[in-house]
């Protein structure tokens, strides 16, 4: 069933094929997403792009987690920023 | 003289939904080029969203699907190869569309003489404290992970707010063995007799809810009419929901993910004002009027029509029956589904409330600054009270924003937060600043 796997945070997280960043993180368990700039939490929301909640920073490009496909190896982050 | 553009092109359309590929299908038979750019890695929009690798997903042997394939057959035999993951940013000041290409990692400059924007709805979701906690999604949100993985996500779900979605959400999780504890509805809609007679006009509708109720309620699910979820917090690793009844009595229901949902409304925000001159510039779908995927598609297609009758300067004309029974058929659910008790409970939202979920702005904020001695508008609620101002663009506050204001100032009429500047998505920097190079080379 599984495709492969990416990292988040450094950590393997295994996806299905053709399947979102956010679908897999969320299959995993992992809901957290972060903290943004703002200091809102970060996580998946609304599943179309509209909300910008689950945005994820992938090859140094802030990207919205529920629109990426998730590819074998992939390095995704945390987009952490400080505050101000 | 014209900027040289990446892609050169008679029409373009933005949004790969029911819309946007009925449109595309249309102009291309009126013998037009056509690119139509879609942000995800597939065609389909919300509401034909496609299993992941095709291969899982939610059986595809139903309606649905056999409708998606009419339409996808539609734009192969058209021969519109889709430009998949392209962002639409806007349209600047030269008239060139300028489209994220995340495959690429850049902007793209098209050179069109029409565009159709076709980017659908986003979810009104009314605020209620604890919303902006992780394991709370909207119902639409829940919806697209079940079509894309075939699966529900793990522990106890409940669904609250209003209208028909979140039964058919609860029909589907039943489908996959595992229906949501409870669902939560702010309307009553077997107590309006008169909204249920006039709903005989739209047998297919009441085929679909009736077949969604039967599954919902085999599965054991309480459907809690006439409730409010008032607020959700965080107690040992799980979501706790508190719901009040029409009489005000309070009950806690625990869940691992809370799905709210109160309605959709067009995804309207940084889109180009609607242009007369070349480019033209059409909307089309729920993202001019949200009326649902059987409205999108008769609109997509008269969309694609006028565009046509601009460009040979016939007289343009928007002609679609369908989406006028597609209005009457939702001013009858909107009846149906009328909450018990109208003010949606923002009125009564503790000041600590998050109201802004991008930057964590809440009600009290809000609040403080329309009781300042100087009344405050639009603008300074904006501009100075963040509101509308994070990455969403005001997707998911605006309207509670001028709701909120509507009440602290009965009888005037809040004007609405801006939001026609592009980008109507946050775009890198660096990727802009790219494309300008390349346009001074």
């Amino acid at each position: 069933m599984s495709a492969g796997s990416f990292l988040w945070k450094g950590v393997a997280v295994p996806f299905r094929e053709g399947e979102s960043v956010a679908a897999a993180l969320m299959r995993a368990g992992i809901r957290n997403l972060g903290r943004d700039g703002a200091g809102a939490g970060l996580r998946y929301f609304c599943g179309i792009g509209a909300c910008q909640n689950c945005v994820v920073s992938v090859g140094g490009s802030v990207v919205e987690a529920c629109l990426t496909p998730a590819c074998e190896g992939m390095a995704v982050e945390a987009v952490e920023m400080a505050h101000g | 003289m014209d900027r040289p553009a990446d892609i050169v092109c008679d029409t373009l359309v933005v949004g790969g939904g029911a819309a946007g590929v009925a449109a595309a299908a249309e102009l291309c038979r009126a013998g037009l080029t056509v690119e139509l750019a879609e942000q995800r890695p597939a065609l389909g929009g919300a509401y034909y969203r496609q299993p992941a690798g095709r291969a899982a997903g939610m059986q595809a042997g139903d309606r649905r699907a056999r409708q998606w394939s009419r339409l996808e057959d539609e734009l192969r035999r058209a021969a519109v190869t889709p430009r998949l993951r392209h962002v639409f940013l806007g349209v600047d000041t030269d008239g060139l569309v300028l489209l994220d290409d995340r495959n690429g990692g850049r902007v793209r400059t098209v050179r069109t003489r029409a565009v159709i924007v076709a980017v659908g709805a986003v979810e009104r979701v009314l605020p209620r404290p604890g919303w902006q906690l992780d394991g709370v999604v909207t119902a639409g949100g829940l919806q697209m992970l079940i079509k894309e993985t075939g699966e529900a996500p793990r522990g106890d779900i409940v669904i609250a707010g209003n209208g028909p979605l979140a039964v058919a959400l609860a029909a589907d999780l039943a489908r996959l063995g595992r229906p949501p504890v409870a669902v939560v509805e702010a309307g009553d809609p077997l107590a309006r007799p008169l909204a249920a007679l006039r709903m005989a006009a739209f047998p297919g509708l009441v085929a679909e809810a009736a077949a969604h109720l039967v599954r919902v309620r085999a599965a054991g699910t309480p459907w809690l009419r006439g409730s409010r979820l008032t607020s959700i917090s965080r107690e040992d690793g799980r979501l706790l929901a508190s719901i009040e009844d029409r009489n005000g009595a309070t009950r806690r229901i625990r869940a691992d993910t809370v799905a709210l949902h109160d309605g959709i409304r067009p995804n309207d925000f940084g889109l180009p004002a609607t242009a007369r001159g070349e480019p033209f510039v059409l909307r089309a779908g729920d993202c001019r009027e949200a009326l649902g995927v059987g409205a999108a598609e008769a609109d997509g297609r008269a969309a694609a029509r006028e565009a046509v009758a601009l460009l040979t300067g016939t007289a343009p004309r928007r002609h679609a029956p369908e989406v006028s029974r597609q209005r009457r058929a939702q001013a009858v659910l909107g009846a149906l589904f009328k909450p018990v008790r109208d003010d949606g409970g923002l009125a009564a939202l503790p000041d600590e409330t998050v109201l802004c979920r991008c930057e964590g702005r809440t009600v009290g904020q809000l609040r403080a600054m329309l009781t300042e001695p100087d009344p405050v508008g639009p603008r300074e609620i904006k501009l100075n009270g963040r509101f509308g101002m994070g990455s969403c663009q005001g997707r998911f506050c605006a309207d509670n924003v001028q709701a909120l204001i509507a009440a602290a100032r009965p009888g005037t009429v809040a004007g609405p937060l801006s939001r026609d500047r592009w980008p109507a998505r946050p775009v890198l920097i660096a990727a802009l600043a790219a494309e300008e190079e390349t346009r001074e080379e």
